[in-house]
């Protein structure tokens, strides 16, 4: 998979968390994983269809989304109910369409669907056919791992 | 010996969300997700305008306007929404009002889709995420908007 694909995520990441967030993040190692590897609890999933194709994973343990939705909300939020969910699936959102609109000014088109949020515990996630491309996103609230696993359509 | 302190009014400015007649604006807010809905009440319920309704898809937002209307001053509309999108919400609700006042809540790149609203009649957009200052700033523009 080409890197250029993983940085307009990152790149999106860094910027809407900052705003949204207003504390200190940091960038960790990209790595690449061609198989299954596990997930942290907290995932939000967007597809990719048109020139590329495949999905983004924005994956999280369950306490750093309550945390992120906490913020979001102004309000100390204790478990992961509806209200938490909107809100890291509008915060998956907001990140993928700054990412799509640098893409498409590097001339891709595709569409993507809404955002998915899966949570649960030992889960693991397989791309076949795809390697997946991970940044590790640090913060006082935790770890958000951005995981891209697109190809370009033959 | 008694001092007197000339503290300054800090309630003196009138909120944003009131009419000069001190009725507050009518805001019906039409959007798939609680949390943008519930930011958008906040910082409009702060500056005393009153959420008259909220609406979770352009079909429930189109209802929620024509039973609200007249008394209804101003429609935040989401643009991808399930059931019916803003788009289409926003062409059903100038077709049933031409003088409603719509702005269109936005994620980066759909910038096709709210020239389109506009060409149809919104008066404005804001672009998420959204910001206290940037959804006051733009409720203010469209209100005074004729």
């Amino acid at each position: 998979m080409r890197v250029e694909y993983i940085n307009p995520f990152v790149e999106a990441a860094f910027s809407v968390l900052k705003e949204v967030l207003r504390i200190d993040i940091q960038r960790g190692e990209l790595y690449l994983k061609s198989v299954s590897q596990p997930v942290l609890g907290v995932t939000a999933i967007v597809g990719l269809a048109g020139d590329v194709e495949g999905r983004v994973l924005f994956d999280m343990g369950e306490s750093t989304a309550i945390k992120i939705a906490s913020s979001m909300n102004g309000e100390e939020m204790v478990k992961f109910d509806e209200l938490a969910k909107a809100t890291i699936t509008e915060l998956a959102n907001m990140i993928t369409a700054q990412a799509v609109t640098k893409l498409h000014e590097l001339g891709f088109e595709f569409d993507l669907t809404p955002p998915a949020i899966f949570t649960g515990d030992n889960m693991e996630v397989t791309d076949t056919g795809i390697e997946a491309l991970i940044v590790p996103i640090e913060m006082e609230y935790g770890k958000i791992e951005i995981n891209v696993a697109v190809r370009e359509k033959n | 010996m008694k001092t007197k302190m000339d503290f300054p009014n800090i309630n003196k400015r009138k909120p944003d969300g009131l009419q000069d007649t001190g009725k507050a604006f009518r805001v019906l807010i039409v959007d798939d997700s609680m949390f943008v809905t519930k930011q958008i009440e906040q910082i409009l319920t702060s500056e005393g305008f009153d959420v008259a309704a909220t609406a979770e898809n352009g079909q429930d937002g189109l209802e929620k306007y024509k039973e609200l209307y007249p008394n209804i001053d101003l429609v935040t509309m989401d643009i991808t929404m399930p059931v019916m999108d803003g788009v289409t919400a926003l062409e059903k609700i100038i077709e049933f009002d031409k003088e409603a006042k719509i702005i269109m809540i936005s994620a980066l790149g759909k910038q096709d889709l709210v020239k389109k609203s506009l060409l149809l009649g919104a008066k404005n957009y804001i672009v998420k995420p959204l910001d206290r200052k940037k959804v006051l700033e733009r409720v203010l523009m469209t209100l005074k908007k004729q």
